[in-house]
């Protein structure tokens, strides 16, 4: 029943698109058709043109017949009657035409849509795949009707270096995931003139290179006939400006939301959706609010192999997003913050301090015999307790220069940092103590006297201000 | 007390002023008013959609039964990210509530996700009034009574419970 579905949704899209291609407007794109001998061909195509039309076009200019030549996209060997429209290409696309091995391939479904298939389907239950029924003229188009139609075409989403960081006006304003295009290559020689032995199976196959073997067609490959094959996403929302432009970085926790799952937060059905490893599914404006949450109250996870991450906001086991650049979905100046924690994180994690002096933080890494420390900035301070350089243990601490006993300027030494937006000032100035251990700003929340460091987990007492015990429980555990 | 029948009237009185507030927080109160949760009622603030009135009643075979317990319940600006703010206005005797009424529930802290609801966490508080769980880490006097001597304990809150939650 899946599979009808799809194929309705597909003809509908395809549908779609040759309507929408008849305005005489919208219907030239610029593409190049580059030939495994080296020569290249800039065409305009009219997507209403199919690929045989195509082939006689280009015949003479490649230096190769038609009836010889095989046109190869995205790691498939293109039909005659495909159309350009159906080919999902965006402008100043690369075809490769190559001379056909004789016999010619049975057309088979474009990679997009093979791949829109995994990203319905969970990884397990692939093998429908392969049981796709060839004639799709069987099934009876139905009408094509309204917008949404387009929606069901973007299957992927990707971050763009270069759509998403240019500036964008309000460095508050969240940003939006571009749509991609998934297109694969040669693995050893980087040519797109591969033609591949079998469809990836499964998210997997694409995002690790080399575990779909193919026919890499390009003169001089080493690997030729037996080359592995190795996907990758291009930005669909802007003209690449060179070929080898870097490719765009899969988002691929982000799907269009095929089965109508209600956000976990707002309980809306929303088009696109962000689906965390546990199934668990949210709406693109609350994961921004999730992570939003998150980095305010510096609740991210310092993962040895990930880096950076957060889990699904249910905080199942083992669902940590293991793409960090979800997080380029933050606005921009909470994406500043989310790279400080990092690397302040990073280096307590790795043995270092920071330095404490407002307007600095430097991470230094100190030496083991020395307790104190002196920084770039000219501060001098103790790496154990953090306060300015002192005489006497820690506790009883006497300034070396003033003779008094350092006061905590926990406040300014993060908060006045110019990265912290307005918010962040208020709620910190509100009502926060540093953790006696790795002295992080932290709010005291609700009425409990016991906290606990969102950086270095260290159960304190915020009346005490030393580890939390049970005397502290007994006298003054509520407020 | 205006009691349930004056729910619908308050629903249609809200319906507007909600228009500013999230679907999210506009479903959850419809659903807190159509079908209540049994012994519980929420109803919000007629000036503040985010402020809820809550009525708890004390749970059979629990010390607190027979009582009506009046809570105040709050959806902060980011709510659902961060939990609502909950407090026993009706004085109680239990050994995880302070005696401002302040409610010490993992979920309500570190254990809070956006996927739990108003009903959720009332269902929680009607639990931990029929369970008081004195070995939570709290150990204010209630608390210690409550290990060392339960029966003493149970008699007391019987008796908050009759001075101050069967008044009305
Ligand atoms: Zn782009
Ligand atoms: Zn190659
Ligand atoms: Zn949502
Ligand atoms: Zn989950
Ligand atoms: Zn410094
Ligand atoms: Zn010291
Ligand atoms: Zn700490
Ligand atoms: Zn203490």
């Amino acid at each position: 029943m899946f599979l009808l579905d799809f194929f309705w949704s597909l003809w509908e899209s395809i549908t779609h698109i040759l309507t929408f291609s008849r305005n005489p407007q919208n219907n030239k794109l610029s593409i190049h058709v580059k030939s495994n001998t080296g020569s290249s061909v800039d065409v305009d195509l009219d997507p209403q043109w199919d690929i045989g039309t195509l082939k006689e076009a280009i015949a003479p200019k490649i230096g190769l017949p038609a009836d010889d030549m095989e046109i190869i996209l995205a790691g498939k060997s293109l039909d005659d009657s495909t159309t350009i429209a159906e080919c999902d290409l965006g402008e100043q696309s690369v075809l490769h035409a190559v001379k056909s091995h004789g016999q010619r391939q049975r057309r088979s479904r474009p990679l997009n849509q093979i791949m829109s298939d995994l990203v319905e389907e969970n990884d397990a239950t692939l093998t429908t795949v392969s049981e796709v029924p060839e004639n799709q003229d069987s099934v009876q188009p139905p009408v094509a009707d309204s917008e949404e139609k387009q929606q069901k075409n973007a299957h992927f989403y990707v971050y763009c270096s270069v759509c998403m960081t240019k500036s964008t006006g309000n460095p508050a304003t969240p940003l939006k995931p571009k749509e991609g295009k998934l297109r694969v290559r040669c693995f050893s020689c980087k040519s797109g003139a591969i033609q591949l032995d079998s469809d990836p199976a499964s998210w997997s196959d694409v995002l690790e290179p080399a575990r779909v073997s193919g026919d890499c067609q390009e003169q001089g490959c080493s690997d030729g006939p037996v080359a592995w094959a190795e996907f990758f996403f291009k930005c669909a929302e802007h003209v690449p400006k060179s070929e080898n432009e870097s490719a765009a970085v899969p988002l691929y926790l982000i799907r269009a939301n095929s089965r109508s799952t209600p956000c976990l937060a707002c309980m809306d059905v929303l088009d696109t959706v962000v689906v965390f490893s546990c199934a668990h599914t949210i709406c693109l404006d609350c994961f921004n609010d999730y992570m939003t949450s998150k980095i305010r109250e510096r609740k991210f996870v310092l993962d040895d192999n990930v880096g950076y991450s957060l889990p699904c906001p249910v905080g199942c086991e083992g669902s940590l997003i293991t793409e960090i650049h979800h997080f380029r979905l933050l606005a921009p100046n909470l994406y500043n913050l989310y790279q400080q924690f990092a690397t302040e994180d990073f280096v307590l994690k790795s043995g270092g301090v920071l330095c404490p002096h407002p307007n600095c933080g430097m991470g230094i890494y100190p030496d083991d015999d020395c307790n104190t420390v002196r920084c770039t900035c000219g501060y001098v301070f103790c790496k154990r307790c953090l306060q300015g350089n002192h005489i006497g243990d820690c506790d009883n601490a006497v300034d070396i220069l003033t003779g008094l006993s350092p006061s905590y300027t926990i406040d300014p030494s993060r908060a006045a940092q110019s990265k912290w937006d307005e918010a962040s000032h208020r709620s910190i100035r509100a009502g926060t103590k540093p953790c006696p251990k790795c002295r992080t700003a932290t709010e005291r929340a609700g009425g409990c006297m016991h906290m606990v460091c969102t950086r270095c987990d260290f159960e304190w007492c915020w009346v005490c201000q030393t580890s939390w015990t049970r005397s502290c429980m007994g006298s003054h555990w509520f407020g | 007390m205006s009691g349930y029948s004056a729910e619908v009237k308050v629903a249609e009185t809200i319906a507007y002023k909600m228009v500013s507030l999230p679907r999210r927080i506009i479903k959850e109160t419809q659903r807190l008013l159509q079908e209540p949760v049994p012994g519980i009622s929420a109803v919000p603030d007629d000036s503040n959609a985010r402020y809820f009135h809550v009525i708890v009643t004390g749970p059979d075979d629990s010390p607190f039964e027979g009582g009506l317990f009046r809570l105040e319940l709050f959806l902060p600006e980011d709510y659902p990210m961060s939990a609502p703010k909950v407090r026993f206005v009706t004085k109680i005797y239990h050994p995880n509530i302070d005696r401002l009424g302040r409610i010490c529930l993992d979920i309500l802290k570190d254990k809070w996700s956006p996927a739990l609801q108003i009903r959720t966490v009332l269902l929680s508080i009607q639990a931990l009034l029929s369970a008081p769980n004195p070995d939570d880490p709290l150990a204010n006097d209630v608390a210690e009574l409550w290990k060392v001597d339960e029966a003493e304990a149970i008699r007391n809150a019987k008796e908050w419970t009759r001075r101050y939650a069967m008044d009305n």
